[in-house]
C-alpha cells in the first residue's frame, strides 16, 4: 500500500526572462517504510519537486497535478492543513545545516517548539522528549546539548540535530534534501548510517534527494532517476546498478568513482535549460543513442522488467548496444 | 559542567568590561537616569524657587554651578531638566519601536502590494528631515512634554520601519525560516521567533542612535517653545531663556549645552558597545 501517491506533478516558475518548466509530469509512489532515492544533477527538479508537495516554494511557482496522502491531496489542501501536516507527518532535513538552525535559541528549545505546537507536550515533557531525540541521532551527552547555542556545534551535529527535530513527531516521511552534501564523508556515513537506523527502528519512509549515486546505493530500496524535470529511470536499487536502461543512467554510473576502474567518463554537454521542454528526449543533445526519434519525439516510460521504468527509445545497460 | 546561563552571561559581562568606552557610556547614561527619577531628592533647591538676592549669579558654595536671571539655581534645573530629556527620549523611542518594526517586519516579510505602499510611504516622509517632521507634528498637537514626545516618535518610525524592514527582507531568505515553514510554524510564530529575534542587535543599535536623537530633539523642541512650557525645566528651555544673557552671563547657555551634550553622547557609547557584545553571532 502506498503511503504517498503523486500524479502527473508539474512545477513552472513565472520568472523576469519567461517560464521556467522545472518539473513535468513527475509520477511515483513511496510505501510505508520505504528509502526512496531520487538521483539527479543539479538543476534537475529533484529538490523543487518535493518542496512543491508541501508548498515551500515561493509565489512565483504554479504547481499542478496531485499528491495524495493519508486521503489528503496534498496540493489542494487549505494552508492551516498543511501546517499541521508539515512537520508532524511529513518532515523536512534541508542541505545547510549550518544555517538551518536560528542563531538566536537554544537547540532543545527550537526541537522544543516543534513538539509544543504539534503534540501540545509540556515544557518539561518536551525537554525530556528533546533529549531522547538526541540521544536517537547519537548525539554525545544529550543533557548538556541541549542547552547549547547552534554556533556551539559543529556541522555533522547541526546536521544530526536538524534530523531529530524532523523526527520529533515521528513523522511518515522524512525527505533528506541532500542531508550529507555539506558535510565530510566520514560524517556523511555517520548520517547515512543514522538514516538506516531510523528507517529499521521507526518505520519512517524517507526520501533521499542526493545526486550522490553511492549514498543511494547504500540506503536506498527503490531509485527515481530524473533529468530536466522529468523520470527518466526508476527501479529497484539493485536492478538499477545491474541493469542501468537509460543511457543518462549509465553515464550517471560510469562516473562514479570505483577502485581500479581508471578514468572517471563523463557526460558530454550540460542540463538543457528548463526555459522550454523540448519536444523530445530531453537527453538526446547529449546522448551518444540519440537518433531521429529521440530528437522528434518524448519517449513515454515504459516498463522494462518487473517495477523498472524507463523513458527512452533505446534502453539497455550497455553504452555500445544501440 | 558549568551552566550554560551563567557561563554565557559571565561572558557577556566579561566582553563588556573590555569596552572602556561603553562602561563611561553606561556609567554616564545611568547617572542621568538616576537623576532624572530621584531628581527632588538630589537637587539642591527647587526648580522654580527663585532668590532675588543673588541673580545671575557666578558658581558658589549655596550655588555650585550659578542662578539665573530670576535667582534659580542652575544645578538644579539641570538635573530636573534630565526628567523631560530621558522621559522624552525613551518613551518616544519606544513608540518609534512600537509603530515601526510591527509595520516593517510585516512589509518585508509578506512584501507584494502591503510592501509597496509601506515603502512608498515611508519613502515620502522620509524626505522631509526628522526635525522638521518633529516641529510639524509638535505644532498640530500643541506645546507640552507629552505631545513632544509623540511628534519625537512618529518622527522616528519612517527610519526605523525602513530598518525593520530591509532586516524582514533578508530574515525572510533564511535557510531557518524555511525550516520552520517546513515544520509548520505559523506565520505569527516566525515572526516572533524567527525574524524578531534576529533582528534585535539591529534593533538595540537603532534603539542607541533613536534615542540621543530625541535627546536633542526634545532639547530643540523646547528651545522653539514647542515642548516642555516654562517654568517647567528643560534644557532646551534653559537654552532659549540663556540667549537673551549670552553676553552677560554665557555660562547660563553653557551648562545645559553640555548636559544635552554628554547626556546624548553617553547613550550613543553605550548603545556601540550593546551591539557589539549582544549579537549572537558572535557569542563564543
Amino acid at each position: 500500500m502506498s503511503l504517498l501517491d503523486v500524479e502527473g506533478l508539474s512545477v513552472r516558475f513565472d520568472t523576469d526572462d519567461g517560464v521556467v518548466h522545472a518539473v513535468d509530469h513527475l509520477s511515483f509512489s513511496l510505501a510505508d517504510g520505504e528509502v526512496l532515492g531520487v538521483v539527479g544533477e543539479s538543476g534537475c527538479g529533484k529538490s523543487v519537486s518535493f518542496m512543491s508537495l508541501l508548498r515551500l516554494l515561493p509565489e512565483t511557482a504554479t504547481v499542478g497535478g496531485s499528491a495524495l496522502f493519508d486521503g489528503i491531496d496534498l496540493l489542494a489542501a487549505s494552508n492551516a492543513r498543511l501546517r499541521e501536516i508539515r512537520g508532524r507527518k511529513i518532515a523536512f532535513v534541508f542541505q545547510e545545516p549550518m544555517t538551518s538552525l536560528n542563531p538566536a535559541f537554544k537547540v532543545g528549545n527550537q526541537i522544543g517548539e516543534v513538539l509544543r505546537r504539534h503534540l501540545s507536550l509540556s515544557r518539561g515533557d518536551a525537554r525530556r522528549r528533546t533529549i531522547e531525540l538526541l540521544d536517537l541521532v547519537r548525539i554525545p551527552s544529550p543533557e548538556r546539548r541541549v542547552d547549547e547555542y547552534p554556533h556551539q556545534l559543529s556541522g555533522g551535529m547541526r546536521q544530526r540535530v536538524m534530523i531529530a527535530m524532523a523526527l520529533a513527531c515521528d513523522p511518515k516521511i522524512l525527505i533528506a534534501d541532500e542531508p550529507t552534501t555539506a558535510l565530510d564523508v566520514t560524517i556523511q556515513a555517520g548520517i547515512l548510517d543514522l538514516m538506516r537506523d531510523i528507517r529499521e527502528r521507526l518505520g519512517t519512509a524517507i526520501v533521499l534527494i542526493t545526486h550522490n549515486l553511492g549514498v543511494v546505493a547504500d540506503v536506498a530500496d527503490r531509485v527515481v532517476v530524473m533529468y530536466a524535470g522529468r523520470k527518466v529511470e526508476e527501479a529497484p536499487v539493485h536492478d538499477l546498478f545491474a541493469r542501468p536502461q537509460h543511457p543518462y543512467t549509465v553515464g550517471l554510473l560510469g562516473a562514479v568513482p570505483r577502485p581500479g576502474s581508471g578514468r572517471l567518463q563523463e557526460i558530454p554537454g550540460r542540463v538543457p535549460s528548463l526555459a522550454e521542454l523540448p519536444r523530445a528526449c530531453a537527453f538526446a543533445p547529449r546522448c551518444p543513442r540519440a537518433d531521429e526519434l529521440s530528437h522528434s519525439q518524448v519517449p513515454e516510460l515504459r516498463e522494462v522488467e518487473p517495477r523498472h521504468l524507463v523513458a527512452c527509445f533505446h534502453p539497455g545497460p550497455d553504452a555500445e548496444a544501440a | 559542567m558549568i551552566n550554560p546561563r551563567a557561563r554565557r552571561r559571565r561572558l557577556l559581562r566579561k566582553r563588556f568590561l573590555r569596552r572602556p568606552l561603553a562602561i563611561v557610556g553606561l556609567l554616564v547614561a545611568l547617572t542621568f537616569v538616576v537623576c532624572a527619577i530621584f531628581a527632588p531628592l538630589i537637587a539642591p533647591y527647587s526648580a522654580s524657587a527663585t532668590d532675588f538676592n543673588a541673580l545671575l549669579a557666578h558658581s558658589s558654595r549655596h550655588h555650585p554651578l550659578g542662578t539665573d536671571e530670576l535667582g534659580r539655581d542652575v544645578l538644579s534645573r539641570i538635573l530636573w531638566g534630565a526628567r523631560a530629556s530621558i522621559e522624552a527620549g525613551v518613551f518616544s523611542t519606544l513608540l518609534a519601536m512600537a509603530v515601526a518594526v510591527p509595520i516593517g517586519i510585516v512589509a518585508g516579510y509578506y512584501r507584494g502590494w502591503i510592501d509597496a505602499v509601506i515603502a512608498r510611504l515611508t519613502d515620502v516622509l522620509l524626505a522631509f528631515p526628522f526635525l522638521i517632521v518633529a516641529v510639524g507634528l509638535a505644532a498640530i498637537l500643541g506645546p507640552s512634554l507629552t505631545n513632544a514626545t509623540i511628534a519625537l516618535g512618529i518622527g522616528a518610525a519612517p527610519a526605523l520601519i525602513r530598518v525593520a524592514r530591509g532586516e524582514a527582507l533578508a530574515l525572510r531568505e533564511e535557510d531557518y525560516v524555511r525550516a520552520a515553514v517546513a515544520n509548520g510554524a505559523s506565520d505569527a510564530r516566525i515572526l516572533v521567533r524567527h525574524v524578531l529575534p534576529n533582528m534585535l542587535s539591529t534593533l538595540i543599535v537603532q534603539t542607541t542612535v533613536a534615542i540621543p536623537a530625541a535627546i536633542i530633539g526634545e532639547a530643540v523642541l523646547s528651545f522653539l517653545g514647542l515642548g516642555v512650557q516654562p517654568p517647567t525645566p528643560s534644557w532646551g528651555v534653559m537654552l532659549a531663556d540663556a540667549q537673551s544673557y549670552l553676553s552677560q552671563a554665557p555660562r547660563l547657555a553653557v551648562y545645559p549645552g553640555i548636559a544635552i551634550f554628554l547626556c546624548s553622547l553617553s547613550f550613543n557609547l553605550l548603545g556601540d558597545g550593546l551591539r557589539d557584545i549582544l549579537d549572537p553571532r558572535t557569542t563564543r
